[in-house]
């Protein structure tokens, strides 16, 4: 204990000493934070720039009364930006001129086709076939409107629900800050405790004190803890960073509760033990990084930290629940933000037992000695 | 410091027995075996990849060696519970060791002290080594012998029986290293074992009570620096310096062995007691010209050299 007590108070005195590691564990959280924070969570009520082209036009040159009827409908949800197309432009080429990113199309014949009951297709040009929020946001709030629109068209439903109900989709979609602060915070337990443990061991291997702390009593499963709880308190200070830009500048909801600090615990323990096993097959610093970053920065992206997981292809999705990140961000949202206790549970244990099975991992391959 | 008691010499240190470490097909350490006497100055001299630091990892249980024993302070390094009960009494300076930058003097002692328990005052340690005022100073902030001295300091934290100095002055500039010297016959005269390794043959002349010299995984000499002179160094020459062919053929006339070097320097061996009087009588009789006469005693250099055909330049083999 006095060992690993020796381990943690040295590993605080240089953080607090090093310009660079201050800044990883403080200041940036706090960019990321405000950084996407401001992109995402500013538009409370976003509107998309959209293209319409509306080919179903009469001999006059007014647009017909189902295609005009549809357009309002686009209006009404307040979702868009509408920038109308004169019918004349070749569509494709208009893309392509004017490098604009979507363009919906009212084929001719659509109002004709509605009146006899025929099925007609609008369609959504979209460069190039994007998977960011925005977009998937935007074909979801398009594909309602069609659906409300198929129900006035066939029923008699009013048309005044098209704005209820796009309301609705709106405030569950872009509460951002919600979904993107557990997140960061994932994703920062994870950077700085992969990058922090593996630089940890390296440093001090080239400088030869593992060496010489392998000549004194220490033991190896007391300096990984040493370092892994180090690495611990470096990640419970960049949580509390991030959830305080989270509730002061936007207004973040945290709901406190006992399986947020386990998963926190467990993830900031987890990750720094698997840098431990890292090291251990990854002699050279440079090498040590490069490896580091083969795994940290993938997870980063598939494990759900930027956006839903729901946005990407199944392959992915299937790799996405493999990674430890995916159950530490869902674990997180479920306890924090959504106060699903029963899913977070699971996301606990899982985390939970990572973070022990590496620790354990790495005590019984790190070798104090030498082949 | 010999001399300061016959008994003390009976006590064995460390006692290594047909230590063998093999990668592969090289033998690194080829079946050496050696004792160190308690209090004793044991120097390890070779030049880079003879063996040296292999066997000093050994000997501090880093390393397994592939057969052969070894036993330090009575503990076997072959034996688990050997191995902890001599990590608590020895003090190791790996090789090109450096602490951690941001952390004090102080602060680098006490971690290690830590990692013991109990051992030497921090504060009298680092009057020890001399560096009192920079007690509070960062490590990376200190000079390249300052630096070294932290790090003998930090060897000394346990208060240890033995210690391993693995070249301890290789890199440092000559002042750096008289410094150093002087430091490890201070530890010496606190009755410290120290085990040294270095490829500088004047460092372990002047530091070490008993040389093994080590070439190619096997020790090829071993003894008192001036038992080793005696035995392997040659014999005391006479040289006259810049005395040129006419020198060389006047002391080739009476006496055997005359060597003329290529900077002109004319070399005597000195066989018998009346070798040296009658040189300098020829040299005076018939007026000759050089630039200065001076006896040259061999060193720990010219066993080396005569006992491998070859010298050590900055650590390597020439």
């Amino acid at each position: 204990m006095r060992r690993i007590l020796a381990i943690i108070v040295g590993a605080l005195r240089m953080w607090f000493r090093s310009k660079t590691t201050l800044f990883w564990t403080l200041a940036f959280p706090v960019l990321l934070m405000l950084l996407f924070g401001a992109i995402f969570s500013v538009s409370q009520n976003p509107t998309f720039d959209l293209y319409l082209q509306n080919q179903d036009i009469t001999a006059n040159g007014e647009p017909t009364q189902w295609s005009k009827a549809f357009c309002d409908m686009l209006n009404q949800t307040e979702m868009f930006n509408l920038h109308t197309v004169d019918s004349a432009e070749n569509a494709t080429k208009f893309i392509e001129e004017k490098g604009i990113q979507r363009l919906l199309i009212i084929p001719h014949g659509f109002n004709s086709s509605i009146t006899v009951g025929n099925n007609v297709s609008i369609v959504l040009k979209m460069v190039p076939a994007e998977v960011d929020t925005a977009s998937a946001t935007m074909r979801n709030v398009i594909n309602q409107v069609v659906e409300i629109f198929n129900t006035v068209v066939t029923g008699q439903s009013p048309p005044k629900m098209v704005t209820v109900k796009s309301e609705s989709i709106v405030s569950e979609t872009f509460k951002y800050i919600d979904f993107f602060a557990p997140g960061i915070i994932g994703m920062t337990l994870m950077t700085s405790g992969v990058f922090g443990a593996v630089a940890w061991n390296t440093r001090n291997k080239e400088f030869g004190i593992l060496k010489k702390l392998a000549t004194t009593p220490l033991s190896k499963l007391e300096w990984i803890l040493g370092v892994v709880l180090y690495e611990l308190i470096m990640g419970a200070i960049s949580t509390i960073v991030i959830i305080t830009v989270g509730v002061l500048v936007f207004n973040l909801k945290v709901i406190p509760n006992i399986f947020s600090v386990i998963l926190i615990i467990s993830g900031a323990i987890a990750f720094p033990g698997m840098g431990m096993v890292i090291s251990r097959f990854v002699k050279e610093s440079d090498s040590a990084d490069a490896a580091a970053n083969a795994i940290t920065f993938p997870m980063m992206f598939l494990s759900g930290s930027f956006f839903p997981l729901e946005f990407m292809p199944d392959f992915l999705r299937q790799i996405a629940n493999v990674l430890p990140l995916t159950y530490l961000n869902n674990g997180l949202r479920d306890s924090m933000v959504y106060g699903n206790v029963s899913s977070a549970l699971l996301n606990t244990l899982v985390i939970l037992s990572v973070g022990i099975f590496f620790i354990v991992l790495g005590s019984l391959i790190t070798s104090w000695r030498e082949e | 410091m010999l001399k300061n008691g016959e008994t003390k010499l009976q006590e064995i240190a460390i006692e290594v027995n047909s230590l063998v470490k093999k990668y592969g097909t090289l033998a690194a350490v080829d079946g050496i075996s050696f004792k160190v006497h308690k209090g004793e100055v044991f120097a390890f001299v070779g030049p880079n990849g003879a063996g040296k630091t292999t066997t000093v990892e050994i000997l501090v249980c880093l390393r397994n060696p592939t057969s052969g024993e070894a036993k330090i302070l009575g503990f076997d390094i072959n034996d688990r519970k050997g191995q902890q009960q001599i990590r608590k009494r020895i003090g190791v300076l790996p090789q090109d060791f450096n602490t951690f930058d941001l952390l004090t003097v102080k602060e680098n002692l006490n971690y290690y002290k830590k990692m013991y328990g109990e051992g030497m005052d921090v504060d009298a340690l680092i009057e020890l080594v001399d560096l009192k005022e920079k007690a509070n100073a960062l490590y990376k902030n200190l000079s390249g012998g300052l630096k070294k001295r932290l790090a003998i300091a930090t060897t000394l934290v346990n208060d240890p029986e033995v210690i391993f100095l693995d070249e301890p002055t290789t890199g440092l500039d000559p002042r750096a290293r008289r410094d150093m010297w002087n430091l490890i016959e201070g530890l010496k005269e606190k009755e410290k074992t120290i085990f040294l390794t270095t490829h500088y043959m004047d460092e372990a002349e002047v530091l070490a009570d008993t040389v093994a010299i080590i070439n190619f995984g096997k020790i090829i000499a071993m003894g008192a620096p001036s038992e080793l002179i005696l035995k392997h160094g040659g014999k005391t020459a006479l040289m006259v310096e810049e005395g040129g062919k006419p020198v060389y053929d006047l002391l080739s006339q009476t006496l055997s062995d005359v060597r003329l070097e290529n900077d002109g320097d004319v070399l005597v061996p000195l066989k018998k007691k009346s070798d040296l009087p009658n040189a300098v009588l020829a040299l005076d009789k018939n007026k000759a010209e050089f630039a200065e006469l001076i006896v040259r005693r061999p060193t720990l250099e010219n066993v080396f050299l005569n006992l491998t055909g070859k010298k050590i330049v900055e650590g390597e083999l020439h």
